[in-house]
């Protein structure tokens, strides 16, 4: 389970250093946070320049860290789903994988070695934008540990994001129908987190409780990231503040209330989602392992006889 | 070395492979042969632990684990009939590769990787990518990479399926080399007289049977070949043919214009008489012999039978 030592992750960082792609993929990213801190620049010179700009350069220069740092992370939280979604399901196109089941890598350091290899492969994309991004700090007013902050956010995410792609990658027998289903699956967890809430809002209209519908949103990667970054910006977010949670106690359950308590909801998210992707990652284990009962796929060579 | 015992695998009600048993002793090279679709392909992939069997065990050496377990792949070398390699990968990198995924030390893998790399002729593309490989190096570099964790037991799946005619020479010779190294090898193949010139042993198998299996010498003595005979004649062709059909313990199997072909359940020296007759009875043999055991005959005869009831 050691990162060095899994092969799959050395392979596979060996591999990607050597395509053009990555080399490609790297400028590119870091062209497009390059220009779109430039453009912000320009944006708030303009707003100085203009007669009706309120002067506040320091705080639209801050503001330029989570606007740019958020966009990042939804980007790599694309990027992750389809390389781990192609690992799995490309091992078996390219025929790679079978002989890698009569080693003795289990199935479990298999799946972890590609969801890791796929982070931290969008590790060295991020980390390459940490420079530019360190130049909102010129001006004071955020602390250093911010990207820290993002740079784990951007961990947990991603790791959330690989574990998707990984489980559908072990469900499906393509690349293509991988990538497409696990980005249908996010939106689907998505979807499922906000639903409770909904569904209540709906039939109890008239009501202002709320009961513990906030909950599932704990397992809500982009709930968490709004939640992690505006307490890590400013102590107070949508549900809560320094020292307090934003609901009354009455409109709400006790766990809501609870959880809800400064930080608390931060970190808590964070452990689920984590327990989340490894839940789908042992299922993942559990799908590509061949002496499963349920595991009776029919080998790619006989597809395309 | 490799006990197989009632090995079974259906798919829905479709009978790939049919209670199969087989031992293969220690040191053997064993060939497997049989019509495409008899059920080779899976009884291999079943021992490597790439396939469930639907019953049955299969058991290595002195190795308690199950089929899949850490144990017994660390016995196994697998050479699937149809494999890819990595692109961007050296031929010294997917070594290295490989031996970590067994666990071994990066020193150790070196050592070992450059010994079998010269074993099978690619030392000199140790810096090469594997996707340029040819077809027939790539097979050598898969045989090399599972020798890698030093297996007992060599599953081949039609290693030389796809190759030209030196590069099967060379596998053959590949091979030979390994089994005289005390490797215990089975080797699935379609190429007869190729098995047959190699293999101390083999099994037939067809529609999902074992037909038969055993030291090769015997299954070929088995076969009519070491009983049959041909015997080719100038003249006196009705003569010959009546005293033959006459002569007891003999079964005339086919009539040419100048060859009759006979069985003989008896002793060789009872034949050596009836030529003696055939000549004295002024019939003019302008040949004789005696038909070689041969594995091509022997396995359209054994797999010639339609679908099992
Ligand atoms: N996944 C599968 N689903 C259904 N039937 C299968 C599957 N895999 C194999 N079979 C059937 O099992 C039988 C045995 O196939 P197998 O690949 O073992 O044959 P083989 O002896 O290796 O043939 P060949 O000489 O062509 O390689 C075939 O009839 C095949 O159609
Ligand atoms: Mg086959």
């Amino acid at each position: 389970m050691r990162l060095q030592s899994n092969p799959i992750v050395k392979k596979d960082l060996q591999v990607t250093a050597r395509s053009m792609r990555f080399s490609w993929g790297l400028f590119a990213y870091e062209a497009v946070v390059a220009l779109a801190f430039l453009l912000g620049l320009h944006s708030i010179q303009a707003s100085v320049d203009s007669y009706y700009g309120d002067g506040n350069v320091y705080q639209d220069l801050m503001n330029l860290f989570p606007v740019l740092a958020i966009s990042q992370v939804c980007i790599v939280t694309l990027i992750v789903p389809v390389m781990t979604a192609s690992s799995i399901s490309g091992e078996k196109e390219r025929q790679t994988f079978d002989i890698m089941m009569t080693t003795c890598m289990s199935p479990l350091s298999i799946v972890f070695g590609k969801v890791s290899s796929a982070v931290l492969r969008v590790l060295f994309y991020v980390m390459g934008s940490l420079p530019v991004m360190a130049l909102s700090f010129v001006v004071g007013g955020l602390s250093w540990s911010v990207l820290f902050y993002f740079v784990l956010a951007v961990i947990v995410l991603s790791v959330f994001a690989g574990s998707v792609g990984i489980l559908c990658s072990s469900l499906c027998k393509r690349s293509i129908s991988a990538v497409i289903l696990s980005f249908v699956m996010y939106f689907v967890l998505n979807l499922l987190t906000f639903s409770p809430l909904l569904v209540r809002r709906i039939w109890y209209w008239n009501e202002e409780n709320m009961g513990e519908c906030l909950l599932p949103l704990l397992f809500n990667p982009n709930v968490f990231l709004e939640e992690f970054f505006m307490q890590v910006m400013t102590g107070e977010s949508i549900l809560g503040s320094t020292g307090e949670s934003n609901f009354i106690r009455e409109d709400v359950g006790y766990f809501t209330y609870c959880f809800t308590y400064g930080k608390v909801w931060v970190f808590l998210s964070a452990g689920c989602i984590l327990l989340l992707a490894f839940l789908f990652m042992l299922i993942a284990a559990w799908k590509i392992d061949p002496l499963n009962a349920s595991a009776e796929r029919i080998p790619i060579k006989r597809i395309q006889k | 070395m490799l006990y197989i015992n009632n090995l079974t695998k259906k798919y829905g009600s479709f009978t790939a492979v049919r209670q199969l048993s087989l031992h293969i002793p220690e040191g053997d090279l064993f060939g497997f042969v049989g019509p495409n679709g008899a059920g080779k392909t899976t009884t291999i992939r079943m021992v490597c632990g790439l396939l469930r069997a639907t019953s049955g065990s299969v058991k290595i050496g002195n190795v308690r684990g199950a089929v899949g377990s850490r144990e017994m792949k660390r016995m196994i070398g697998y050479v699937p009939d149809f494999f890819g390699v990595y692109d961007n990968l050296k031929v010294r990198e997917y070594m290295d590769m490989y031996g970590s995924m067994y666990g071994m030390y990066a020193r150790e893998i070196t050592k070992l990787a450059d010994d079998l790399l010269e074993l099978v002729n690619l030392s000199d593309k140790k810096e090469v990518y594997v996707d340029t490989l040819s077809r027939g190096m790539k097979q050598r570099l898969c045989v090399a990479r599972a020798l890698l964790h030093n297996p007992k037991l060599l599953l081949l799946d039609e290693p030389s399926s796809g190759l030209d005619p030196r590069a099967r020479v060379e596998m053959k010779e590949l091979l030979k080399n390994l089994h005289s190294m005390g490797k215990t090898i089975l080797i699935s193949s379609h190429i007869l007289s190729e098995l047959s010139e190699m293999c101390t042993s083999i099994g037939i198998m067809n529609h999902g049977q074992l037909i038969t299996a055993g030291c090769m010498e015997e299954i070929l003595y088995q076969l009519s070949g070491g009983k049959r005979f041909h015997i080719q004649i100038s003249s006196g062709m009705e003569t010959a043919v009546r005293m033959l059909q006459e002569h007891a313990g003999v079964e005339l199997e086919s009539v040419m214009e100048n060859e009759v072909i006979i069985t003989n359940s008896g002793t060789e020296e009872e034949i050596s008489a009836l030529i003696g007759e055939l000549i004295q009875n002024k019939v003019i043999l302008r040949g004789f012999y005696k038909e070689e055991g041969n594995l091509e005959s022997l396995f359209m005869q054994l797999t010639g039978g339609g679908e099992p009831s």
